[in-house]
């Protein structure tokens, strides 16, 4: 093990630039993927056999497949049709899409999870189905899905390294390129890897509370 | 195309299945401007499932249902219909994230299209109606069954229906505080609300009822004034049911 001490203290500025990029890019793709995900779920919760369809497909199909095969048609596939896209988009429109299908289970759980009689008194009383939804269902859905749309966030941070694979330069990229100009292995990744953990136990521990908390308000 | 009487709302014919199980058998009634209809009967008798095909919970299987002298098919406009169809359920229903008042405002905002001021005074004034003024900003888990259920009874007033639909309002709620409930909804009968009462309260039918309608195995076997209902049913499996419920 070449682990030193001196190196992994000099790589960290370095490292943390990256960790800014790896947040960043987390943070814009949870928040297009929460929209996609709701629409998603909403399609797949939809009494119309077609909206159904293709709510499923869509959700199927990215969790069927690995993010990095995702990663690698966006970026190598789509501009041989056309769309040619820098590697930061790419990568932001990948990590999109993907998180968007796990968001739209998150979701579709906790519109299901809201009791059917409010949906019933909801029409009795006149309002539409989209009305009955919006002020109705997904108020009280959105506090039941906040701590599972939390660990979602934690997965993307972990998972957004994987477009370390076209170059974008986050967390785990720039740990990569200073094993090579330092010609050490340990110290940089070490310094990646505790920087991952500095971002996901906090927010999976905030999960957990939530949790807790929900679970207790919701007791009464 | 119309029905030749004056009902407010005519059943006719009307079936209901899940599959192979038959909820409904030819039901067949009218409903009268300021008729007080209870529907009685043992447990899986349909009862609840015949008023819920009244306002389109549920989709009849066959059959029809008129109101205020129109059919109720694929081209009704649901939403209106159910402006004018108040329900009250079983468990409340009330919105658990909003408070007493916000739970009877919604709909007038949503639906009737109210300003939020003119929303609370009509808000306030149903609230009033069912005793619950200074229960306004309660949410619903700070409130007892009976007051959960009073809030959810102004909140189906508060849209103006011509007609009330219960369905067991009091079988979710403790002994002692169903008196509460049932006190309102006969204030609301002697106003001159038509309702539909689906209950097991034999107090309350006989004493608030116009006619009951007793229900077995998804038919209506008997269809009779309360008094003549309670003290000489005229089929044996009223009686057999009477003498059920009235001796625990």
């Amino acid at each position: 093990m070449d682990f030193k001490f001196s190196l992994f203290l000099s790589s960290l500025p370095y490292l943390l630039k990256g960790a800014k990029v790896t947040i960043t890019l987390s943070l814009v793709s949870v928040g297009i993927g929460l929209l996609i995900g709701l629409g998603a779920a909403l399609l797949k919760i939809s009494k119309n056999l077609i909206f159904r369809t293709l709510g499923s497909t869509y959700v199927e199909v990215i969790r069927g497949t690995p993010l990095l095969l995702q990663i690698m048609i966006t970026y190598y596939g789509l501009p041989a049709v056309g769309i040619k896209l820098d590697a930061i988009t790419a990568g932001i429109v990948a990590l999109s899409v993907n998180s968007g299908a796990y968001c739209a289970e998150i979701f579709r759980a906790g519109i299901e999870s809201i009791e059917k009689g409010q949906m019933e008194a909801a029409r009795s009383l006149g309002m539409t189905y989209a009305q009955a939804m919006r002020y109705v269902i997904l108020p009280q859905a959105i506090k039941r899905v906040v701590p599972p749309l939390t660990n979602e966030f934690v997965a993307m941070l972990k998972d957004s390294s994987l477009v370390s694979t076209i170059a974008v330069a986050e967390l785990l990229r720039r740990g990569r390129q200073l094993m090579g100009t330092l010609a050490n292995v340990w110290s940089p990744l070490i310094g990646v890897g505790l920087i991952y953990l500095v971002m996901t136990i906090p927010l999976t521990q905030l999960a957990q509370r939530m949790e807790r908390r929900l679970r207790r308000s919701e007791a009464h | 195309m119309k029905l030749t009487n004056d009902s407010l709302i005519s059943v006719r014919n009307l079936y209901k299945r899940f599959g192979d199980l038959e909820v409904l058998k030819n039901i067949n009634f009218d409903l009268k401007e300021k008729e007080v209809l209870v529907i009685v009967g043992p447990s899986g008798a349909g009862k609840s499932t015949l008023i819920r095909c009244i306002n389109r919970l549920e989709e009849p299987t066959e059959g029809e249902i008129w109101f205020e002298g129109r059919k109720i098919d694929e081209k009704a406009n649901l939403n209106k219909l159910r402006e004018k169809i108040g329900m009250v359920f079983q468990r409340f229903n009330l919105f658990p994230h909003l408070t007493a008042i916000q739970n009877i405002m919604l709909a007038l905002k949503v639906v009737k299209k109210m300003k939020d001021e003119e929303a609370r005074e009509v808000a306030l004034h149903f609230l009033k109606k069912v005793g619950l003024e200074e229960r306004k900003d309660h949410f619903p888990h700070q409130l007892s069954g009976g007051e959960q259920q009073r809030v959810a009874i102004a909140r189906a007033l508060a849209m103006q229906p011509d007609v009330m639909l219960f369905d067991e309002p009091t079988s979710a709620i403790d002994i002692e505080l169903i008196k509460e409930v049932l006190d309102v909804m006969k204030e609301l009968a002697k106003e001159g609300m038509t309702m539909i009462v689906v209950t097991h309260e034999m107090g309350f039918a006989r004493e608030v009822g116009d006619r009951i309608i007793f229900m077995d195995k998804g038919e209506i076997v008997e269809e009779n004034k309360p008094v003549e209902f309670f003290k000489n049913p005229k089929t044996e499996r009223a009686r057999r049911f009477l003498s059920k419920i009235l001796n625990i």
